[in-house]
């Protein structure tokens, strides 16, 4: 009985394994549905078919806006827009300037980026409506290739119109929200979490830490690191390290020095207390 | 001479047989005007419009394929504006003739082979003496013609007569041709007061639909146009306002021209209740070929959503201008005068040419290629933050090292600029600047680009004083340093 049911159950796995629209929750989503490479492989294994998905709403939560968004962006944005002659990448409510020498450098068109800032006077108050209005306009045009929206006020009930909109128009859309969104609820299908990794620490090989905490399949088990850093300015920051580092021994025989002399204070005032019982 | 006669109706189920639709006056005027486009004799007989088109068939390649055309110009006219109407036409060798076979068709019966055999209620001419000619056994046209010439003029009278003698062709027909008019200027009063702004779009939609026609037939593309409102005289208020609304491309389909005047009443305030409004063209672009192309649903299906240059037009009408802004790049070392944030409506247009002259020859694409290579030569560097503030953030700092939001840690710097003396002398607005950049890390893990400030001082300051102050600085230099925030490597 046992071994027939085996069998049985064998037959079925492979089975549903040739159908391709049934997808296991405990498995990645394989969805045939289009994708555009992170240009981080760490990153891309994680996420479902591999890279960010076209015609879907993507949620980046971070502390701060106008943190990590182009390291981790960039990549894909610029294949993006070699592939296509006329693609235009929009930002709603960018949060600063975007550099052009910088993004240039990193394969960025910036002749083919528009930012939208619907209160040019008043910098500071977000004025969410006429945002949210602009994000779904950008997600309309032809032109547009892709949407990078700030929206910290935004309401599922928003998201779930822009997460439509993307889809019926087919476009890239990120979403970058505080990180108190985490646990509101969300269309989006992938939602991640990115935060800085300290620089000041030894091992300085990575500077983004992602966590993916919804995907279509199972819990991410520990969050994705990867260096988003341009190879010119890790290599900067590498030598300027290293010069810290030639410094260290100096230091550090000056720190062992505190401690003999804190060793014996310490023993110093063992005694006192020793004393006074 | 070739003649076709052409009827627009409702289709509504509820109506029974042919009756001509409720908006027919304009719609008859719009299909002459849109007739005006293949051929200069159009007028309007009645509830149809008949179009005389011998001097055009050659162009167009013959009578079917000039009713095709028409029709199909007609029918995506119709559509565009969201009116469900049938079309139906008929040719003959005169006027009359067409017209009758027309009268025909309306009421579903298949015209006669023989003009001779066409009934007689099919002549507009015959309708006061119809009892009279049924009575005597006069059926069809043959019969009237059969009668003595003398008899029927002494008992119907000489137009009827006339009537037959054109319908036969023997004598010329003369109507009053219509004429577009240079300019677009049409007045609708409205159905009611209108005290809000977006209550006017109704009375907008009327006048765009005949403003369409009148493009249609004048080959032309709109780029500006004029929309007037006339307020309630009775209020102590200026009697009119209005709103100018302008395309980059000459548009012939009005929908975007519709959605810009929608933004843009969004934002108006009615001082008074409106009573009537005026729809004026300002500027128009003839366009080659226009009345040639057909509308076919292939070029629909082609633009699934707007263009570019429709979208940055409905945001600014929408935000207000300054909203939508493009990058420049700039031939300046400070890093705030590398780059420039420009409304994208002023150059929406260069770059519009730009593209179009890109796309087809490899020769103009090598030559943008090279462009590109050049700037990314000259302006760009991996070692840039990617994110700039607007403005330097004043940071606090504490035994000389800055504070950002917990105390940072350096790591790399410095790097110097200075960026002052005779270059900048024609700049007076910007002021020379002497500075030390480093790369700080934030107890978050950002890396941030800040900077001190070596020298604070005016542009007029002589070099004498600059080492003097230069000097002073250095002796202060351990003790205080202004330490500002410019940019994040994000």
């Amino acid at each position: 009985m046992t071994g027939q049911t085996r069998i049985k159950a064998q037959s079925s796995s492979a089975l549903l394994d040739q159908l391709t629209h049934v997808w296991r929750a405990g498995e990645l989503g394989g969805a045939p549905a289009q994708t555009i490479g992170t240009g981080y492989t760490a990153l891309s294994r994680v996420l479902p078919s591999g890279g960010w998905p076209c015609g879907a709403m993507t949620e980046i939560l971070q502390s701060q806006p106008g943190r990590h968004e182009w390291g981790l962006l960039v990549p894909a944005l610029g294949a993006l827009q070699a592939a296509s002659a006329t693609g235009l990448i929009v930002l709603v409510g960018a949060p600063y300037c975007p550099f052009g020498p910088a993004l240039g450098a990193r394969q960025l068109d910036m002749q083919r980026l528009l930012s939208i800032n619907p209160n040019p006077c008043e910098q500071a108050r977000h004025d969410s409506p006429a945002m949210l209005w602009a994000t779904r306009e950008a997600l309309q045009c032809a032109d547009v290739c892709a949407v990078l929206a700030w929206l910290p006020e935004a309401r599922s009930a928003h998201l779930r119109r822009l997460q439509i909109a993307a889809q019926t128009h087919n476009k890239l859309l990120f979403v970058f929200r505080p990180l108190q969104a985490q646990h509101d609820s969300s269309p989006a299908p992938l939602r991640l979490c990115i935060a800085g990794v300290p620089q000041a620490a030894s091992s300085a090989a990575y500077s983004l830490q992602i966590d993916v905490f919804k995907r279509r399949g199972p819990l991410l088990s520990a969050p994705v690191l990867i260096d988003t850093r341009p190879p010119r300015l890790a290599a900067l920051l590498a030598a300027s390290r290293e010069r810290i580092h030639q410094h260290e021994p100096e230091r550090q025989s000056a720190l062992f020095d505190m401690s003999e002399i804190l060793r014996k204070s310490l023993h110093a005032l063992d005694r006192t207390a020793s004393l006074q019982h | 001479m070739r003649w076709i006669a052409l009827q627009a109706f409702s289709i509504e189920p509820a109506v029974s047989g042919a009756v001509p639709c409720a908006c027919c006056d304009a719609a008859q005027r719009a299909i002459c005007a849109i007739a005006l486009g293949f051929t200069p004799r159009v007028a309007l007989c009645g509830n149809a419009v008949v179009i005389e088109v011998s001097g055009s068939l050659r162009l167009f390649g013959g009578l079917h394929e000039l009713a095709a055309l028409l029709e199909a110009h007609v029918h995506a006219f119709f559509k565009q504006n969201s009116l469900s109407a049938q079309i139906i036409h008929a040719q003959a060798a005169t006027s009359l003739i067409a017209l009758g076979r027309l009268h025909l068709l309306r009421s579903h019966r298949v015209p006669p082979a023989r003009v001779a055999d066409m009934p007689m209620h099919t002549l507009t001419a015959t309708h006061p003496h119809l009892a009279v000619l049924e009575r005597t056994g006069c059926r069809t046209w043959g019969d009237l013609l059969a009668l003595p010439r003398d008899g029927v003029a002494r008992r119907f009278g000489a137009p009827l007569l006339a009537a037959l003698d054109q319908a036969r062709g023997t004598m010329p027909e003369a109507y009053r041709w219509c004429v577009l008019p240079d300019q677009f200027e049409q007045k609708i009063e409205l159905d009611a007061l209108i005290t809000h702004a977006p209550g006017l779009m109704a009375g907008v939609n009327a006048l765009l639909m005949q403003l369409h026609a009148w493009l249609l037939g004048r080959q032309s593309g709109l780029c500006a146009l004029k929309v007037i409102w006339h307020l309630d005289k009775r209020r102590d208020v200026p009697p009119t306002g209005e709103l100018t609304v302008r395309t980059a491309q000459p548009a012939q389909s009005l929908k975007h021209v519709e959605r810009l005047i929608t933004e843009r009443l969004n934002q108006e305030n009615l001082r008074a209740p409106v009573h009537s409004i005026t729809l004026v063209s300002l500027e128009t672009v003839s366009l080659r070929n226009a009345a040639n192309s057909t509308a076919s649903l292939l070029v629909e299906a082609r633009q699934t959503g707007m263009s570019q240059t429709q979208f940055i037009e409905r945001l600014n009408a929408r935000l207000g201008p300054g909203s939508v802004l493009v990058w420049q790049p700039r031939a300046n070392h400070r890093p705030e005068g590398m780059q420039h944030w420009v409304d994208a409506t002023r150059i929406a247009d260069q770059r519009a040419t730009k593209s179009i002259a890109a796309s087809p020859s490899i020769h103009s694409a090598k030559s943008i290629k090279d462009i590109k290579k050049d700037f990314k030569a000259i302006y760009t560097d991996a070692l840039y933050p990617t994110w700039l503030l607007p403005q330097p953030l004043k940071l606090a700092s504490r035994a000389g090292a800055p504070m950002y939001q917990g105390p940072l840690v350096k790591l790399a710097g410095p790097q110097r600029l200075e960026a002052a003396g005779w270059l900048m002398a024609e700049q007076n607005d910007i002021h020379p600047a002497l500075r030390d950049y480093f790369i700080y890390s934030s107890s978050q893990g950002t890396l941030l680009w800040i900077y001190s400030e070596r020298l604070v001082m005016g542009a007029s300051l002589q070099a004498e004083q600059v080492k003097q102050a230069q000097q002073v600085q250095q002796a202060q230099q351990s003790i205080q340093r202004d330490w500002y925030l410019q940019g994040v490597f994000a």
